[in-house]
């Protein structure tokens, strides 16, 4: 059941939050013909800049815009510290976790995690079996994705740490705001997030030993959904972006080919998934990757970032032992919550599920993008019966959560402004530290009562602000 | 029993080619059941041995000048013990549980596993699965190809050694018995002959235990392992790409002369 | 810089200048099958021309059958299907602009992006709403204000050098063919010591505006547009920025200050080419006849463009 939600904006008894009383006061003292001025520019703008995203599944590669809504979501600056300490915990887990399961696996010695869970998983690597990584850090750039119940706490829906994205809408959406409102940015202090690059390069330059790494972004291509963000990221950055085949291997060290002959290659952001990245290791009918580069990345002569094989943490079906990570390997109490979850893979857990699918989410455990998922209280009983039959072919692949009520944040519509569901996804950099730059990306489900954020399903963002309080 | 082996591969190419890469899994090494006394392969230039996630050793080769021809050379001497029947290993079996595009097993498939097993998961289970198998899939070269899934060639009732041991690795693992591809060389006594060959390897009582369903064979007497993975594409002996004239990589390779082998039983 | 980065610029610019070029191409014809035609008043045969000049004729005919006006304009100006259209050049210009979108300025990116947005509109209404004319303005303003955002905001690197590799080489090329086509129509007159007929003046004075070097001849010859001075103009000024003369020279310079020493075959050839120009004289050009000197000109600008490529845009 849906309960009755948080609204980030205004209390329960309808009142502005104090951290949005200024906003409020400017939002009721600017006249509508100049907001809605505003928010065309701000679609010409977006449009002129060709911040886009492709659909997957669409043929043509009809390039949209990821609708951009103009009301921020802000969150108090102490409540940014909690959720900010509680993501930093969990990614310091999660990387433990993978060094530990990719050597002496102690938490399942421990009988913490199922063995079979973690190493019949298709998204463990024996390729990483043994491997030593600098600094001993699997997953660099983690996105971590929070939602909020009812009473406003938060939860951790998942762990993003394969190729997270959406760091550039966040930023692209504040440089926005900046824009078009200066004003508001003058009548409040709030935290900057442009910065994220510079953090960016210097996490990645510190995943390798060498002093001054010749970095570059991999990208699968322009016709991939994110080309924008890679190009993005390069750019701001000041590296090359690359495609498979600028690269190429020659006795297991890592060459682009340049106007001026071959360059070394020290370090990798990969926005590549594991299956591709060389298609004499991984899937052979890989036009993307580089031949070779497998070979390279075990002899130790390039840094891939994000490692191979981390998705064996972001795994919908590990995610349930995350809490247990952070009690076993910090011996710290996890500061955020992750919400219950039933592993349709247990018999007693499957017949729970499959008894009470009108008020669940499932989820397969490998998908993402929200693809592939059922949101029960918004399903038709033939939508819920066809998801059963899945389900039962299937137990493995997936598992289920309570459909949680995710809080609201006024967004611009069609008839003026009217609440919208929303989440976050903090982007969490680890290298010589573990850092977090203020905020996050937003999402913003535009349809009423949905409660798909994903862009690919008709969601938006919003820009994120972290206030003093 | 002392095998000695010399095994010659060459690859011709039509066009000139720019440059290649090539993953080379032809150097067996020391188990309980084999002894490698000498071994050394002949490459166009020097390449450093590794280890590849599976234990195999592995030789990447890249070749960056213009060639139209590769020659690969493996010889060497190795001792078998035709007495063991297991090799036990450190490393968790558990990840050779799972599917791969060429053993996802279908529902005829794990039908079929079933039915030969019932609820018996032991060695002379799936022995009758070997035997089983051997029997559904008539061995026939030519009816399917390197790409050719363990299902496609059960649906299609026939196969080699390739789609023997896939089709046994998807029915295994459909079961719940972790299972592995094995490449390497059988010697054949009629013919005093070494042939390139591929079985598998099943984890039962803590132990690796051989099935070449091709050959009906559950004892690995005259079985030379080279290389271990999940299916072909982990642990056949050579699997390369090459840039050509034009501006793509080509998955393929075009070989034109077959394995040479020669051997002596001492 | 990457090979393929460099092979995205530099067909960014070219695609770019080929729009450019065919809409001059365009515009000069439409003009002149506006102007009273020998005994027949449909102008059919000067509309032809950009097709037979960018070899799509036949392609034309195989769509759309006979010559028709209408057609024939919207076939090179707007055709998606034809990827020798201006609408294809400014796609694949995009397409290439996309692909490099981190090493040009944003202000170059914004203007090919809203160019090809543009297009699309304009293709929506189609060329009788928007106006021929006006259509070939709006394209030559667009690569305007293209080149002045490269020369305004990006960094003098290698980006630009290729950049610029791209513009001059198509140029030159589109030079080139220009003048062999105009030559051919102005037919037994163009040779005569002084062409001076209606019909020779519209013709040459036409090209002169359409590659925007009028002002430029009646500066440098004080007289009605003929075959020899135009033909000096548009092959042998170095000072006139688009003749091929001006061409080379750029090219030359700036293959010479790549870096590397895989450049040395393009090198070569425009070091050689440019030398040719600059030491010849139109009547030695004229002597053996200015169509077959074109001919043997044309290859070896193709020539150069097959060095450039695997001297730098797909090395190994």
């Amino acid at each position: 059941m849906i309960r009755s939600g948080f609204d980030e904006m205004y209390d329960a008894n309808g009142q502005v939050r104090p951290h949005y009383e200024a906003f409020a006061r400017w939002l009721a003292d600017t006249p509508d013909e100049l907001l809605a001025q505003r928010r065309r520019e701000a679609d010409l703008l977006f449009h002129r800049a060709g911040i886009t995203f492709t659909l997957y599944g669409d043929e043509q590669g009809t390039e949209r815009l990821i609708p951009f809504d103009t009301i921020p979501r802000s969150i108090p600056a102490s409540e940014w510290r909690v959720v900010e300490r509680g993501c930093i915990q969990r990614v310091k887990a999660l990387n433990m976790f993978l060094a530990d399961l990719y050597h002496e696996q102690r938490i399942i010695r421990a009988g913490i995690i199922p063995a079979e869970q973690v190493l019949a998983n298709e998204q463990y690597q024996l390729a990483m079996q043994g491997l030593d990584l600098h600094r001993d850090i699997y997953a660099h750039i983690c996105g971590v994705d929070l939602v909020r119940d009812g009473d406003g706490t938060y939860y951790v829906l998942e762990d993003n740490l394969r190729t997270p994205s959406g760091v550039s809408y966040m930023l692209e959406d504040r440089k926005m705001m900046m824009r078009l409102f200066p004003e508001l940015f003058a009548a409040q202090r709030i935290a900057p997030i442009d910065h994220y690059p510079n953090l960016l390069l210097d996490t990645l330059k510190s995943s390798s030993p060498l002093d001054d790494p010749s970095v570059v972004v991999l990208t699968p291509g322009r016709f991939n959904s994110a080309f924008f963000e890679h190009a993005f990221l390069a750019r701001e950055m000041g590296v090359e972006l690359v495609e498979g085949a600028d690269l190429f291997v020659r006795d297991d060290k890592v060459f682009m080919r340049t106007t001026d002959g071959p360059k070394a290659v020290d370090v990798i952001y990969r926005r590549l998934d594991d299956a591709f990245l060389d298609p004499l290791a991984f899937n052979p009918d890989s036009m993307l990757g580089v031949p070779g580069l497998l070979y390279s990345y075990r002899s130790g002569n390039v840094v891939l970032a994000n490692a191979i094989g981390t998705g064996v943490a972001d795994d919908k079906s590990v995610y349930p032992f995350v809490t247990d990570m952070i009690r076993f390997y910090l011996d710290e109490e996890p500061i955020l919550k992750n919400v219950p979850t039933w592993q349709c893979r247990n018999p007693a857990e499957l017949s729970h599920v499959l008894a009470n699918l009108p008020e669940l989410v499932v989820k397969e455990t490998q998908g993402s993008g929200g693809y592939g998922m059922l949101v029960g209280p918004a399903a038709t009983t033939a939508q819920i019966d066809a998801f059963r039959e899945r389900i039962k072919a299937k137990p493995h692949a997936y598992i289920a959560q309570p459909t949680l009520s995710l809080s609201t944040c006024p967004t611009f519509v069609e008839n003026g402004i009217a609440p919208r569901h929303i989440d976050l996804r903090p982007f969490v950099l680890a290298g010589r530290e573990t850092r977090v730059v203020p905020g996050g990306l937003t999402r913003v489900a535009l349809r009423e009562g949905s409660l798909v954020v994903n862009s690919s399903q008709g969601g938006g963002t919003k820009d994120t602000w972290v206030v003093e309080d | 029993m002392r095998l000695s082996i010399s095994h010659e591969t060459a690859y011709h190419y039509e066009d000139q080619v720019r440059a290649s890469i090539q993953y080379l899994r032809l150097t067996p090494h020391d188990s309980e059941r084999q002894h490698v006394l000498s071994w050394q392969l002949d490459l166009p230039r020097p390449v450093r041995a590794q280890l590849d996630p599976f234990g195999n050793i592995l030789h990447v080769l890249t070749l960056d000048e213009p060639h139209e021809t590769v020659i690969i050379g493996a010889r060497g001497q190795v001792d078998i013990d035709p007495l063991r029947e297991a090799e036990h290993e450190s490393q968790s079996a558990l990840p050779f549980l799972r599917f791969t595009r060429l053993t996802e097993a279908d529902e005829a498939l794990r039908a079929f596993a079933a039915q030969q097993c019932q609820q018996r998961r032991d060695r002379t289970a799936l022995i009758d699965l070997m035997h089983g198998l051997n029997q559904h899939m008539l061995y026939t070269p030519g009816a399917t190809a390197v790409e050719t899934s363990a299902a496609q060639a059960f649906a299609g009732g026939s196969g080699v050694c390739q789609d023997h041991t896939h089709a046994f690795l998807a029915c295994a693992r459909s079961l719940g018995v972790p299972a592995r591809y094995v490449s390497g060389y059988l010697f054949s006594e009629e013919s005093e002959h070494l042939a390139s060959h591929a079985w598998a390897e099943a984890w039962l009582d803590d132990a690796w235990y051989s099935f070449d369903v091709t050959n009906q064979l559950a004892r690995p007497e005259r079985h030379l392992k080279l290389a271990v993975g999940l299916d072909y594409l982990d642990a056949c002996p050579v699997r390369g790409m090459r840039r050509g004239g034009c501006e793509q990589m080509h998955a393929k390779l075009v070989v034109t002369a077959a394995p040479v082998i020669t051997v002596q039983q001492q | 810089m990457l090979s393929r980065t460099a092979s995205d610029l530099y067909w960014m610019s070219r695609y770019l200048e080929r729009a450019e070029n065919l809409a001059r191409m365009l515009d000069v014809s439409y003009s002149l099958s506006l102007m009273p035609q020998d005994g027949r008043g449909d102008g059919l045969h000067e509309l032809a021309m950009p097709l037979l000049i960018t070899g799509t004729l036949d392609d034309y005919r195989e769509r759309h059958g006979d010559l028709h006006a209408e057609r024939l304009l919207h076939f090179f100006a707007l055709e998606a299907a034809n990827l020798a259209s201006i609408y294809s050049c400014l796609g694949s210009a995009r397409a290439s602009a996309h692909a490099v979108r981190g090493r040009i300025t944003a202000d170059m990116w914004e203007n090919v992006n809203a160019t090809w947005l543009d297009i699309r509109g304009i293709a929506e209404q189609g060329l009788n709403r928007y106006g021929m004319s006006r259509f070939c303005e709006w394209i030559k303003e667009r690569s305007h204000l293209f080149r002045g955002a490269t020369y305004g905001t990006i960094m003098r690197n290698d980006a630009f050098r290729f950049i610029r590799l791209g513009t001059f080489i198509e140029r030159a090329d589109n030079t080139l063919r220009l003048l062999d086509a105009r030559y051919e129509m102005a037919g037994d007159q163009a040779d005569a010591v002084s062409d001076g007929t209606a019909h020779a003046y519209y013709q040459w004075s036409a090209l002169l505006r359409a590659l925007s070097s009028f002002e430029a001849y009646t500066e440098i010859y004080r007289e009605a547009p003929g075959a020899r001075h135009v033909a000096e103009l548009l092959l042998l000024r170095a000072d006139v920025p688009r003749s091929l003369r001006a061409c080379t020279e750029e090219i030359n310079q700036i293959l010479a200050s790549l870096p590397g020493t895989n450049g040395r075959q393009a090198q070569r050839l425009a070091a050689e080419m440019d030398a040719r120009l600059r030491y010849t004289c139109i009547n030695e050009i004229l002597d053996g006849g200015l169509h077959a000197w074109l001919t043997e000109f044309i290859p070896l600008v193709r020539e150069l463009g097959d060095a450039i490529h695997s001297s730098y845009l797909e090395v190994i």
